[in-house]
């Protein structure tokens, strides 16, 4: 096992947040390595698979399926990946290859509203962070720049820049979903998202492929893919398919190496100054626990017990009807607009705060699919695809779950093809969530008459579509005793080891992770600078 | 004559009522029209970088002879020209004589700013003195081989190839033609890129305008052959294309070309466009006989990856055939069919056709490569335009396959592209064999006097 690698910071992990950290690093002159468990795959292989996949609602079919670094997979089977120990199924859905999950996303780069980091403080419920969304704001834009955000300006989150681009236009659905609602008092708002909506970047604008998930098939949307390509621009280096199984201390607890397979199995030491860790806020927190030594028997960073702990993401229930007009949903970005007034509130002590998002996917699969089931063909077929696909709408809600000890990743005792142990969740449901998604179903009923809806279908009562946001894993915190890192995302227990992940969100807000974690990554990249 | 007088005359006419028109500043006025006059003749393009300041020069030009880095032209005294004369600044924009009496390279268009009235070089003059901010900062100097860093040799060209003569008006046509013919043959300087070149790079006189490769971009026949040239373009179209650098169902500007419109002649007046497009609507046929038709009539939609639905992918993308590779990488904006999307979003999304596209429809087929490896960009305040670039994407062999695929079926079926011609356009084009012939030349000279010396030192040697 001889030492083969060293750089001033080593990155694990090459999603949007570890290489865009990485990137910041790379342009201040820092040597910079990053490692990938996964292989490299270009954009036009994953568009050829989306296209030619059967399965065009499974957003991860594209993705190709490494064994030496696998991912949850649920279709057609589930592949039993993540061990799932109840009493909720908590089926999360990430892709282990080069730019990671941001490869799939709706780009929705939200910031969280400033009391979302107090809502101990203000609704005694959950905990607060240990810095300010002041301490954030810079780092926010800076993100919002590199990804291209744009929005609308009134969607709660103070900034003290404008965006860096003007909205997507609207789309036909959107605008009449913004007409309709007004009068019962719903504001509808264009989403924040990292979405051209011109020539930016050296990257085109989007022209409505609507397939934003699995793949944008033209780069108009950002993805860590291209955060990889600017880092790697920068001088940051790459290495893909090491599967990072190890980290070692010395005797003053320092990190010193991280240790990878390659898919044979060939072991490779990495040394380093200093380590991000940003391998997503499962497989992080798993990596530390497999990591455990003599002196950290309960693994790294893990002084305080709360590695993989207070596990959260935004489970969402939903409604769908058919509107009294053709909308034509499937023209434009496939998640465009918000209703945005329910994120935050008094009533936030009593149930859930939660952000509606209103679909704009194309719904003629699905119409399609019922319209079959139920035996109708030929030319009435057709017709009754068109006059569907062009009512049916649908709006969810992302909503806030609180941090619960509990919920929670361990290691399973079941191995992966490199025999290193799958990570197993626990996770239940609190009434907290469940009045919070009924507090929803009603706004969903009025939202549904106000646009003249008949066939109402509500998801079923207790039963929640899940966000793949994944959160509070390595929670950041002022104590040492309840949090995994400090507010720069360092550990407490490692001063050389940062954590970059949206595990490191002390709580959940009602906002998709990504650009929080961009920003409090790039925060970090600067303390790490700053303090190299 | 009389008629040519005639015209000349209503020229100045109109050019001394402008003048006179605000007479209270008319050093103003000089230095708004030489600010015109020098958009017209798209100075900055040559004497800017990117990043670098206006007129400040420092752009290393790809030439076939090697890089020519262009010259700041800014008023400062010790980096830029701020202590020419206006005789000097005629001498160089004309002769392509510098102030200490060293010869330009004509990578500076002097060949057709010879045409120039001396009026509008003097109001040039003016600009270049009053209305630039002077930048004391040199870019490098143009180093050439050998022989071509002896710029005196450049005397001998310009005997070849310089008509030192001023524009004179064509009496038996129009004020708006002679006013197109001025601004084309001089400021515009079209037939520097669109004239062939002979093999001394000089403007082959013989057929102007009828088209030339740039080495990298191909610069089309824009005569008026309703074949090989854009005989069959209507006027209003081109001076739409000379103003946005877009006609649906013909082309759209690339490359040089893009930043030609971006950088000059979108910011021309309508009327020069006008007079331009009424010039250019009667340059003389050039017809190439290899040509049978129009290079925007080919082609129609077709939407041949229907096919590949339910048909095993290769193994990785360099294994893809053309109909992936066009499915994979361009179908999303230009669709399935090939038919692209002229309105998205409310505004032109110029997202164009490829069918009835002079990209596809050359026998020369670089430009199409050319659009693949470095996509198509215009500058802020234009349309907006980006095609992405694949040069990182896609290899040599997979943009030969996928161009094929798009001139197979979208455009001229005779065109063919390679990979050795992708590798190459991707390392800066073809050399000139200029140098080679040159070189050669000078070997071929020293050996004839060596032998010469050789003969004439044996005739003298005593014999035995």
């Amino acid at each position: 096992m001889s030492e083969q690698y060293s750089a001033d910071v080593v990155v694990i992990g090459s999603g949007i947040v570890g290489a865009l950290a990485a990137h910041r690093l790379a342009a201040q002159g820092a040597s910079v390595l990053i490692l990938e468990g996964g292989p490299r795959i270009d954009r036009a292989t994953l568009v050829e698979n989306f296209r030619n996949s059967p399965r065009k609602g499974d957003f991860v079919s594209p993705y190709p399926f490494s064994s030496w670094s696998p991912h949850p997979v649920y279709q057609p089977e589930d592949n039993d990946y993540l061990v799932q120990a109840g009493p909720y199924p908590y089926k999360a859905e990430y892709i282990r290859i080069v730019g990671g999950t941001t490869w799939h996303w709706a780009a929705q780069a939200w910031r969280v509203l400033p009391n979302d980091l107090r809502i101990k403080s203000l609704y005694g419920v959950g905990r607060d962070w240990p810095i300010a969304y002041e301490d954030l704001e810079p780092f926010y834009y800076e993100a919002e720049v590199k990804m291209g955000v744009s929005g609308a300006p009134n969607n709660g989150s103070p900034r003290n820049k404008p965006f860096p681009m003007q909205p997507v236009a609207e789309s036909y659905l959107e605008q009449r979903f913004r007409e309709r609602l007004a009068p019962g008092g719903y504001q509808v708002i264009t989403n924040t998202t990292a979405r051209n909506s011109r020539a930016y970047d050296n990257r085109p604008a989007c022209c409505g492929n609507n397939n934003c998930m699995p793949i944008c098939p033209i780069d108009a949307q950002y993805h860590g893919g291209l955060s990889v390509e600017a880092a790697e621009q920068a001088g940051a280096k790459l290495i893909h398919n090491a599967v990072v199984y190890r980290i070692e201390h010395d005797a003053q607890d320092r990190i010193v190496a991280v240790h990878y397979y390659d898919p044979q199995k060939n072991s490779v030491r990495v040394t380093g100054k200093t380590f991000i860790l940003a391998a997503n806020g499962i497989e992080s927190p798993k990596l530390l626990l497999l990591s455990a030594s003599d002196k950290f028997k309960n693994g790294l960073a893990n002084s305080s017990g709360t590695v993989g702990r207070n596990l959260m993401d935004h489970p969402s229930n939903s409604l769908s009807f058919e509107s009294d007009e053709e909308l034509w949903p499937g023209r434009g970005p496939m998640s465009p607009a918000s209703i945005n007034h329910l994120r935050d509130g008094a009533f936030r002590a009593d149930h859930a705060a939660f952000r509606i998002d209103i679909s704009n996917s194309s719904k003629v699969p699905a119409v399609t699919q019922t319209l079959i089931a139920k035996g109708v063909y030929g030319t009435e077929l057709e017709e009754q695809i068109r006059y569907h696909a062009a009512r049916e709408c649908s709006i969810k809600n992302v909503l806030e779950v609180l941090p619960d000890p509990e919920n929670r990743v361990v290691l399973s005792d079941k191995k992966d093809a490199l025999g290193i142990p799958r990570p197993q969740v626990h996770y239940a449901m609190s009434d907290y969530v469940h009045r919070g998604m009924a507090a929803a179903r009603e706004e969903y009923t009025r939202i549904a008459q106000l646009m003249g809806g008949t066939n109402l279908r509500y998801s079923p009562d207790g039963i929640y579509g899940n966000n793949q946001h994944i959160t509070g894993t390595l929670a950041m915190g002022s104590e040492s005793k309840d949090s995994v890192v400090d507010g720069f995302g360092r550990s407490h227990d490692h001063p050389n080891l940062y954590i970059a992940s949206t595990g490191v969100m002390p709580t959940a807000a009602t906002v998709n992770s990504t650009l929080t974690a961009v920003a409090l990554a790039l925060r970090s990249a600067e303390h790490i600078h700053a303090n190299a | 004559m009389q008629t040519i007088k005639t015209v000349w005359s209503a020229l100045t006419l109109a050019a001394a009522m402008c003048a006179s028109a605000h007479a209270a500043d008319m050093g103003t006025d000089i230095v708004k029209r030489g600010e015109y006059l020098a958009t017209a003749g798209d100075c900055i393009a040559c004497h800017s970088t990117a990043a670098g300041k206006s007129f400040a020069g420092g752009l290393a030009i790809a030439t076939p002879l090697g890089k020519i880095v262009s010259t700041n032209i800014t008023p400062s005294k010790t980096a830029g020209i701020g202590n020419y004369t206006l005789e000097q600044f005629t001498d160089a924009l004309r002769r392509g004589v510098r102030a200490d009496g060293e010869r330009l390279y004509p990578a500076m268009p002097y060949t057709s700013y010879a045409q120039l009235s001396d009026d509008d070089v003097k109001a040039l003059y003016i600009y270049f003195q009053q209305g630039v901010a002077a930048v004391d900062e040199k870019p490098a100097a143009t180093d050439l081989p050998f022989p071509f860093n002896i710029r005196v040799s450049m005397a001998a060209w310009n005997l070849l190839f310089l008509d030192g003569k001023p524009f004179v008006p064509d009496g038996s046509k129009s004020v708006e033609w002679n006013r197109g013919a001025y601004l084309a043959q001089g400021l515009a300087h079209c037939s520097t890129c669109h004239t062939p070149r002979t093999a001394l790079m000089g403007e082959d006189k013989s057929r102007p305008l009828a088209g030339a490769d740039l080495g990298t971009w191909y610069a089309p026949n824009i005569s008026s052959d309703a074949v090989s040239g854009i005989g069959s373009w209507s006027q209003a179209q081109l001076a739409e294309y000379l103003r946005s650098g877009r006609v649906a169902g013909k082309a759209q500007a690339g490359g040089p070309m893009a930043e030609v419109i971006d950088n000059s002649l979108r910011h021309l007046n309508e009327e020069d466009r006008q007079a331009l497009a009424t010039y250019i609507k009667t340059a003389a046929p050039q017809h190439d006989a290899q040509d049978s038709q129009a290079a925007d009539s080919f082609g129609q939609a077709y939407a041949g990856i229907g096919a590949l639905r339910g048909a095993p992918l290769a193994s990785d993308t360099s294994k893809f055939n053309g109909a992936q590779l066009y499915d994979a990488n361009c179908a999303s904006c230009h669709r399935a069919n090939g038919e692209g999307s002229a309105q998205w979003g409310g505004k032109d999304a110029s997202l164009p056709a490829l069918f009835h596209n002079t990209a596809l429809g050359h026998l020369n087929s670089n430009n199409l490569v050319m659009a693949i490896l470095e996509g198509v960009q215009r500058k802020a305040g234009g349309p907006e335009v980006l095609m992405p670039a694949f040069s990182n994407k896609l290899s040599d062999e997979q943009v030969a396959t996928l161009s094929n695929y798009l001139l197979q079926h979208y455009g001229n079926p005779a065109a063919k592209v390679t990979a050795e011609q992708v590798k190459s356009l991707r390392a800066g084009g073809e050399t000139s064999s200029l140098l080679t012939l040159a070189r050669v030349g000078i070997v071929l000279v020293i050996a004839l006097l060596l032998i010469v010396a050789v003969l004439l030192g044996r005739r003298r040697q005593p014999k035995p």
